[in-house]
């Protein structure tokens, strides 16, 4: 059962505090209308951070829900680009590029679950190592999806690690209301695969329990499912209001165990990290979203783009839309 | 320019929220991401923090007032002026214009209006429109009144071997062909006086006789290029297009024809013979067949417009003449004339120039006929054409030049689509 | 019999596609409801597993969702899954995945994935299936961009559009007809036969009126329009093959000529296909046109018992008198 060594454990601090710094400016960026809504990271770095460095960039997937794309920065800039891409709402947010092994924000609970299984399944036919790790929360996992992909991964045992992060709140919804079991991890009983749970604040937890999940599917023992548990600490999204239905007592025992500040004290006690690091950490990772932001801004948007990438080439009623549109935008600008 | 800080939607599909209180008043400085207010929404109340760094200039609303999403909210002097992000815009207008119908068929304002209470089926409709029938006119033969196909055959009262043929001379609009008047050269038998149009044209064809020396040249030309242009043509999206028929093209030909040689375009004075004038213009008169007599509309400065405007115009004046709504003054001032008998199923007339110009082409009707293409005898459309010339002031040599002008653009039409 | 062409029943024509595709193109993986070792409840996957193994046939569990879920991670990892859905009215456990996954994947995603999907599933009446086994869905599907649909009306456009769908890099519903299963029998080109998606195919000309139709009912109409030649009415028929790509021209091309037009679906007259063609008609031969285009189709009921089937499925009494009605306003 590896856990993160020093180095390790330094790296995925610095990527959870650019997580929580850039979760920052996104939303301020939402409150000044300059993107649209998101959903902020605050209170599940560790167990995304944590989970992603127990992966192999280059040989495993990460099918991300909505909330984890700021954690993903062990994959590359490519992801912080195409995600800003993505906030701003241009088409090409949708285009991580190959080879970067990360799909695209799923807006539809659960509905990548089916895919990660696909996914795990064909590395696994075509002989190609690697693993899929899907995230999805608590309040997804009551989709059909789950239970249906969940189900079909334990018979054809696919290579994929199901990772429930519970956050306790779907919106408004709080687990109690959510499922009757005992934990989200128990309902693997039904699948046939093995299910645990792990404290989500603490990256080495999930780090471990990922490498094991990890380790099984690559010596052929199929899918496993992880919960890691952590406490949503801001809003659902940008267009939510958690005071209406969270207790205050609830959100400040959570506030206490924030798990960025956690690790930061930890990590200081032990001499691995500084405020003059922290303060730089911040500061590249607000030039970095910036910086990305710019890029996404001056990305140019051509009319092409409605109608591209429906199919490989138009049908000939689409080709006589894009001629329509095309023509119609000619005289406006006229 | 201060930068404007503007209400966003931060609740996807907001319309307005209330100002609850200014953390910071004119004058202060504020730094990028400060928190400069907090607004309630009917989602959530929510603090807006600083798009920019620099100093208030002004605030915008006062706390517990409601502003609209849009409205400025604050007046921000920026500080160094550069790192300021810019507020993206609205997306470029997306506002399409409705998709303009395809005119490739008829021009709606086709000169024959399609009564909206007809019963008819689209294709009944178009060939009503085609064969210049109006269709409000006709009493259906179908079920329920509706007008049938064969109601519109007759109507136009085509010529039926026309209308069965499905060579190019079926296609053959024939602009002046109207219904058969029973009455056609019938006058009860005892004396009539003569007035109104009939004395008009009796008194003006004795002074024409009279006054000037015919010369008549006579020639047939090959029309089947002049056809397949025609059917071509009338296709193409131009206003205007789909007017243009065999005679239109006969009258872009003489235009062409008489800016060549402009003393066909000229007219003797005086009797005996004093001057010439040759006008710097020409106004092309077309000679139409009317419930009361023989009419010549003229189109002014022909000269000066291209061959849809011509065709246009043509069809125009025609309209007006058979329905007799012709007025005086459109029918002043004809430096030359086109006459189509071709229309009342002529072949070949000695036509008589109007006293006034010198000269007068003469249209025969397009009919097969025997023909030597490269020395074979086939059957071939042919058109039929006579010069008619002052011989006072045309000689058999501009005679023959003109006439050949008017021929050569007929067997290459593509000519009269060259600008001067 | 001609060498180079055998007889064949449109399951027939589909299991030889499946055995030379899978042979071919070594990335295609099946998977469905009983398609492995039971070889399809149709027999149409028959021979495959024994063949090409349990890992590129796959008996799956019923999870409709995620068997066509799974089928887009497939794709996302380059494999080309060809989905069998055991009855298209399954489909709606389904439908998110395939309206709201499949069909956008490629937009999604900027041709980052490539879905290169085909699912097939059998349709249509006149056979006593259950409830929910016969139901015509492709207009609902139709209203989906981003997904192609198919719908062979012979054994042999089953082989050559099977493999044109297959090989096609977008997402391909390809819809089978029940009744046709057996029912039809025709000469298949032994060799690779590919039949474009989006072009129709005028199976008998004519100069009055054209029947426009898909499926089964294509060889209904051909029959009506064979007897009507006795009543010296020259009916056209137009198999359309994909309603997605719609082959518009060759629609166009055919009313222009008659002037008359009937379409033919067994789905629900409200809201199916027929009305789609009835638009793209008023919108390229309006001019062309003598009559109203008519519609047969099933009734606004869902679809029915046993018993009262043969009243709801469009047969060739109803498909005639439409012809005739529409030839009688002359």
């Amino acid at each position: 059962m590896p856990k993160p060594n020093d180095k390790q454990l330094q790296m995925i601090l610095e990527d959870m505090v650019v997580a929580r710094t850039q979760a920052g400016r996104l939303w301020n960026l939402q409150r000044q209308g300059q993107i649209g809504t998101i959903a902020p990271i605050d209170g599940h770095e560790a167990a995304i951070v944590g989970a992603v460095h127990a992966l192999e960039t280059e040989s495993d997937w990460v099918l991300p829900q909505y909330r984890e794309p700021l954690g993903l920065r062990k994959y590359g800039p490519e992801v912080l680009d195409t995600f800003m891409l993505y906030n701003l709402g241009h088409p090409a947010g949708g285009h991580i590029p190959a080879p970067i092994k990360v799909a695209p924000s799923q807006i539809s609970l659960a509905a990548s679950i089916p895919h990660a299984v696909g996914l795990a399944w064909g590395m696994s036919l075509k002989d190609e190592p690697g693993v899929v790790l899907v995230f999805f929360g608590d309040g997804a996992s009551s989709e059909g999806d789950f239970y249906e992909a969940g189900n079909l991964a334990g018979v054809i045992k696919a290579p994929v690690i199901f990772l429930c992060i519970n956050n306790q709140w779907a919106i408004s919804t709080p687990t109690h209301l959510q499922t009757a079991a005992d934990s989200f991890s128990s309902k693997s009983e039904a699948f046939g695969i093995p299910g645990i749970t792990v404290d989500g604040n603490n990256p080495s937890t999930v780090y471990e329990a990922v490498s094991d999940a990890r380790n099984r599917a690559m010596t052929g023992k199929g899918p496993t499912l992880i919960e890691a548990t952590v406490y949503r600490l801001g809003a659902h999204t940008t267009a939510d209001d958690p005071t209406r239905y969270v207790p205050s007592e609830d959100l400040s025992a959570a506030q206490e165990n924030d798990p960025v500040h956690t690790l930061i004290k930890d990590l200081k006690n032990r001499n691995l990290w500084s405020d003059a690091k922290q303060k730089e950490v911040e500061t590249v990772a607000l030039e970095r979203m910036d910086d990305a932001f710019e890029k996404a801004k001056n990305t140019p948007l051509s009319i092409n783009s409605l109608m591209d990438h429906c199919f490989v080439s138009d049908t000939p009623r689409q080709a006589r839309q894009r001629a329509f549109l095309i023509d119609s935008m000619e005289k406006i600008n006229e | 320019m201060p930068f404007e800080f503007r209400l966003p939607d931060i609740g996807e599909g907001l319309e307005d929220a209330e100002i609850v209180s200014w953390y910071v008043s004119t004058g202060d400085v504020v730094e990028r991401d400060q928190a400069l207010l907090e607004v309630l929404t009917d989602k959530a109340s929510s603090e807006l923090p600083s798009p920019v760094a620099g100093t208030v200039i002004a605030l915008n609303g006062q706390e517990g007032e409601r502003i609209k999403v849009g409205d400025v909210l604050i007046q921000i002097e920026e500080t160094g002026g550069n790192g300021s992000p810019e507020i993206r815009s609205e997306k470029k207008n997306m506002e399409i214009k409705p998709e303009e119908p395809s005119t490739s068929i008829e021009d709606q304002e086709s000169f024959i209006s399609v009564a909206p209470k007809v019963k008819a089926s689209p294709a009944t409709r178009k060939l009503a429109r085609e064969l210049t029938v109006d269709i409000s006119e006709i009493s259906g033969t179908g079920p329920s009144g509706r007008i049938t196909t064969e109601d519109v055959k007759l109507a136009a009262r085509t010529d039926q071997e026309v209308s069965r043929d499905s060579s190019p001379m079926a296609e053959y609009e024939n602009l002046l062909l109207r219904k058969e008047r029973s009455d056609l050269g019938y006058m009860t038998p005892g004396e009539h006086k003569i007035k109104g149009v009939r004395g008009v044209i009796a008194k003006n064809m004795s002074a024409s006789w009279a006054e000037i020396p015919h010369i008549h040249s006579l020639d047939e030309i090959d029309a089947s290029l002049l056809i397949d242009f025609r059917n071509r043509i009338k296709k193409v999206n131009r206003h205007g297009a789909s007017k243009i028929t065999p005679l239109s093209i006969v009258a872009a030909a003489t235009v062409r024809a008489l800016k060549k040689y402009p003393m066909m375009n000229g007219h003797v004075v005086g009797t005996p013979a004093e001057k010439i004038i040759i006008p710097p213009f020409i106004n092309l008169g077309i000679a139409v067949a009317s419930d009361s007599g023989l009419l010549v509309p003229v189109i002014n400065e022909a000269n000066d417009i291209d061959i849809f405007e011509l065709a246009e115009k043509i069809s125009e004046l025609v309209e007006l003449s058979r329905d007799q709504k012709i007025t005086a003054d459109q029918m002043q001032g004809a430096t030359f004339t086109i006459t189509n008998y071709g229309s009342l199923g002529g072949r070949w007339a000695l036509p008589i120039i109007s006293l006034g110009q010198a000269g007068i082409l003469g249209v025969g009707k397009i009919e097969e006929r025997p023909f030597v293409v490269e020395s074979k005898v086939e059957a071939r459309p042919t058109m039929p054409l006579v010069l008619g010339a002052d011989h006072r002031l045309i000689d058999g040599d501009v005679a023959e030049a003109f006439k050949n002008s008017v021929m050569d653009d007929l067997l290459e039409p593509l000519n009269l689509l060259v600008a001067e | 019999m001609n060498n180079k062409a055998s007889e064949l029943s449109i399951l027939e024509a589909i299991n030889e596609t499946l055995h030379s595709e899978m042979e071919r193109d070594e990335r295609i993986v099946i998977l469905g409801e009983d398609v492995g070792r039971n070889g399809g409840v149709f027999r149409a996957t028959e021979g495959l597993i024994e063949k090409f193994g349990e890992n590129r046939v796959v008996d799956t569990p019923i999870s409709e969702a995620a068997i066509v879920g799974s089928a887009v991670g497939l794709a996302m990892a380059g494999l080309v899954p060809v989905v069998e859905i055991q009855f298209l009215g399954f489909s709606y456990q389904a439908m998110h995945q395939i309206a709201g996954q499949i069909a956008r994947l490629r937009y999604r995603t900027q041709s980052r994935f490539e879905p290169q999907i085909t699912i097939r599933a059998p349709f249509g009446g006149g056979v006593r299936t259950p409830e929910l086994h016969s139901d015509s869905l492709e207009a609902q599907f139709a209203n989906i961009p981003g997904l192609k649909i198919v719908l062979p009306s012979t054994a042999s456009d089953a082989k050559g559009l099977l493999t044109s769908a297959i090989r096609d890099p977008d997402p391909v519903l390809f819809l089978e007809p029940l009744r046709g299963y057996r029912g039809i029998r025709d000469l298949v080109p032994d060799e690779e036969h590919i039949v474009p998606l989006g072009k129709a195919n005028l199976i008998k000309k004519g100069d009055d009126v054209v029947i426009i139709s898909w499926s089964y009912q294509v060889e209904l109409s051909r029959r009506v329009a064979e007897s009507l030649e006795e009543n010296g009415i020259s009916t056209a028929v137009l198999d359309l093959r994909s309603i997605v790509p719609l082959d518009v021209e060759a629609i166009t091309q055919i009313v222009t000529h008659c002037g008359r037009a009937v379409v033919v679906q067994e789905a629900p007259e409200t809201g199916g296909f027929a009305s789609e063609i009835i638009a793209t008609i008023n919108d390229e031969c309006f001019w062309s046109l003598e009559a109203p285009v008519a519609r047969v189709s099933g009734f606004d009921v869902p679809y029915p018992v046993g018993m009262l089937e043969n009243l709801y499925v469009p047969d060739e009494a109803r498909i005639r008198s439409a012809v005739l009605k529409t030839m009688e306003n002359d």
